[in-house]
């Protein structure tokens, strides 16, 4: 079994996305890996037309080192595309990841719905692990 | 002749006053079209629904049958940036069957140039996700309906963005080449230099990513030194482009520098490209600023059919002449490393 030197999860602010970071800084810990925290910037949030990078990202360091990560070992990165697009790019150089994390829905998906849904597209599309975290698991 | 397909009446397809991608753009452009004051030189053409065997050559049927679906129970928001709504499906449909139609009607006339008003925009929309805005990728529905025709396609892609959709739908199919001029880095992250196609189409897709900032003059320069002499060793029978009108320098969501007199000349330019007349539609892609949308269509098509119209001053010595000779370079080594595979 490969090793788990880096980890990408995908955060949006969205409960899902924070359940999701608690849970694979958790892992992180565990398994001494990096974590790379990726937010995907969207048409609209690049025209400043909803959304903004800076409080996702004050969130979800406090999430990452609430779980007891070390700040080195997180890095924040902003990436242009939608989500699915710029997790799947997390497998390739320079980042390179080995597992790649997300929560179940992320803002703005449907309950039920299929189409659009980040983590469905990520298992159909990506070449690495992909581990999808219910919400329910930011309890533990 | 200039022909114009596109949905007749209302498009219910809306997002709400605040989201860009809105009727409005529609209007915007019909103003330029009516700014050219050509009375009965447009040949008005209605675009039916795309019928399935066309979006099936583009689109997983569980992709449309999903799409479908979604609208029917009413729709919402897909991802941050893109909705559907209950009519949204039949919307894109027919944004999709106006390229069809707009194919027909250059055939009959057999001279002139196709324009299409139409949304949802499509570059982006991928053979089995929506996204970018896009739901149903317009040029691509056309461009594979006139591959499975036997004629060669050139897609030339001048939006802001990088049409990653298009781009991916053709990706190993060398009926079809894909030239894409964008802002790099920006939305949707895709279209670098270096992604020239699969094993089967090696070289045939060609991106030429620019700096923020870049003018008039370098669009052209990277479509004259980089893509040019690939089109013309591919020899099309048709040009269709993804105009996107974004690139504009008071686009809100681009921060690329171009003018109106910019477009007229790369409409200049595709134009020349062309093997005959009447082989030459342009759809419609981005492009949210009212006062850009109508005098870059203006621009374009009065330029197109040799008007005299209103231009803003061609633009030049911005950023990326560095990034044309860089991009040159990189596709040049990646379409080598493929034929050593």
């Amino acid at each position: 079994m490969h090793a788990i030197n880096k980890v990408a999860v995908g955060f949006d602010g969205s409960n899902d996305s924070r359940a999701a970071l608690h849970w694979a800084a958790s892992l992180a810990v565990a398994t001494h890996a990096s974590l790379k925290v990726v937010h995907a910037v969207g048409l609209l949030e690049h025209a400043g037309l909803s959304g903004h990078a800076t409080p996702h990202q004050d969130v979800a360091l406090k999430t990452a080192i609430g779980a007891g990560m070390d700040r080195s070992a997180v890095e924040w990165l902003v990436l242009d595309g939608d989500p699915c697009s710029a997790l799947l790019r997390m497998n390739e150089a320079p980042y390179s990841v080995d597992l790649i994390v997300v929560g179940t829905r992320g803002s703005g998906e449907h309950s039920g719905s299929l189409l659009g849904s980040t983590s469905r597209e990520l298992v159909e599309h990506s070449s690495i692990p992909v581990v999808i975290v219910p919400p329910q698991s930011s309890r533990n | 002749m200039l022909i114009v397909a596109g949905p007749s009446g209302a498009n219910a397809h809306d997002g709400g006053a605040f989201h860009p991608e809105q009727q409005g753009r529609i209007f915007s452009v019909m103003d330029g079209v009516r700014d050219l004051n050509l009375e009965d030189g447009i040949n008005y053409v209605d675009s039916p629904e795309a019928d399935l065997e066309a979006l099936t050559r583009v689109h997983s049927t569980k992709y449309l049958d999903e799409l479908e679906s979604f609208c029917r129970l009413g729709g919402g928001d897909i991802d941050p940036d893109t909705y559907a709504r209950s009519d949204s499906f039949a919307a894109a449909r027919r944004a999709a069957g106006a390229g069809l139609a707009s194919i027909r009607a250059l055939e009959l006339q057999g001279d002139g140039v196709a324009f299409l008003p139409v949304r949802p925009p499509g570059h982006h929309a991928e053979a089995d996700r929506a996204m970018g805005f896009c739901l149903l990728n317009n040029v691509a529905v056309s461009a594979a309906a006139l591959a499975a025709g036997g004629q060669r396609v050139l897609i030339v892609d001048w939006d802001v963005h990088h049409g990653n959709g298009t781009q991916s739908i053709f990706w190993d199919d060398p009926r079809v080449l894909y030239v894409s001029t964008h802002q790099w880095p920006l939305f949707p992250g895709t279209g670098r230099a270096q992604e020239v196609g699969g094993p089967n189409a090696a070289g045939l897709t060609v991106n030429i990513p620019l700096p923020r900032g870049a003018t008039g003059d370098i669009v052209q320069c990277a479509l004259e030194e980089v893509a040019h002499p690939v089109i013309d060793r591919f020899a099309p029978d048709w040009i269709l482009v993804s105009c996107g009108f974004d690139a504009h320098r008071a686009d809100p969501l681009g921060e690329l520098a171009l003018s109106t007199g910019d477009f007229a000349q790369l409409a200049r330019l595709v134009r020349s490209f062309a093997s005959r007349p009447g082989r030459l539609a342009l759809f419609l892609e981005g492009g949210y600023s009212a006062r850009a949308l109508r005098s870059s269509t203006a621009a374009v098509l009065g330029t197109l059919l040799d008007l005299e119209v209103d231009l803003e001053p061609p633009t030049s010595g911005g950023p990326g002449r560095d990034a044309v000779a860089s991009a040159q370079s990189a596709r040049g080594w990646a379409v080598a490393g493929l034929g050593l595979q």
